[in-house]
């Protein structure tokens, strides 16, 4: 009886330690895409609108030294 | 035939490419090499093929510091592209319509076009939510990886691939880290 409780307290500890690996994986790529992240779908409406705004001329290129 | 020295509109331009000639400054077009890597392809050689927006509503942070710190290397190391600054109030109406963005600026946005023929066409790019990084070094060595990301692939014909490429990369490394040290750094 004894033995099969720490199988299965072995079992639970190991099954935790993979899940936690695996969640902490999972919150570093959530966070380094946060960051870090390639112009998708949901970017495309600031995308048009940024390059509208440049069309349009309502947007220059910055000439100035340092930021105003 | 343009009689004027004028380049001649390609048949098959995308609508896009067209806003990125009539946003070109010229002094920016002219320093951009006659010869190079896309010599020959469809897309003429003097068109600047990146764009760089900031988005920065003045929060007082770290992140601002650096940016603010930093730009005149960025514009010196980034001399072909044009870059682009929404002012505070642009910046705070851009925000304004996009709450979900609150909080990440300085946003840095790159606009690149993607030269492979397989690729949808229009504009790709990537983007980098300085704002997110409340430490100081953390924001710096964004902003150095950043800027060493574009001038190593400026290049490159679909530098949004090369991005996704390197966040794999990253995500990989940092899957390492955990499982070999359980280092719970923050990701920069």
């Amino acid at each position: 009886m004894l033995e099969q409780t720490a199988d299965v307290v072995s079992v639970g500890i190991g099954v935790l330690a993979v899940g936690y690996v695996a969640y902490e994986i999972n919150r570093r790529q959530r966070k380094l895409h946060d960051i870090w992240d390639i112009l998708g779908e949901n970017d495309e409406e600031r995308t048009e609108l940024l390059e509208a705004m440049v069309a349009n001329g309502d947007l220059v290129p910055y000439t100035g030294g340092a930021l105003p | 035939m343009p009689t004027n020295g004028a380049e001649p509109e390609s048949p098959g331009l995308p609508p896009r490419r067209r806003i990125a000639r009539v946003g070109a400054p010229a002094e920016r077009v002219a320093s951009v090499p006659d010869s190079g890597p896309y010599k020959g392809s469809w897309l003429p050689p003097t068109q600047p093929r990146l764009r760089i927006f900031i988005v920065d509503s003045g929060w007082n942070s770290a992140a601002r510091e650096v940016l603010h710190d930093n730009f005149h290397l960025l514009r010196e190391l980034q001399r072909e592209t044009p870059i682009y600054l929404l002012g505070r109030d642009r910046s705070i109406e851009l925000l304004r319509r996009y709450p979900l963005l609150v909080g990440r600026d300085p946003i840095i946005r790159v606009h690149c076009e993607v030269l492979r023929h397989h690729r949808p066409p229009g504009f790709h790019g990537f983007r980098l939510h300085l704002g997110l990084l409340k430490e100081h070094d953390q924001a710096l060595t964004a902003l150095q990886k950043f800027i060493r990301f574009i001038g190593m692939h400026r290049d490159s014909q679909d530098m949004e691939m090369d991005m996704r490429k390197k966040l794999r990369m990253e995500g990989l490394k940092g899957a390492f880290e955990v499982i070999a040290h359980g280092d719970l750094h923050s990701v920069i």
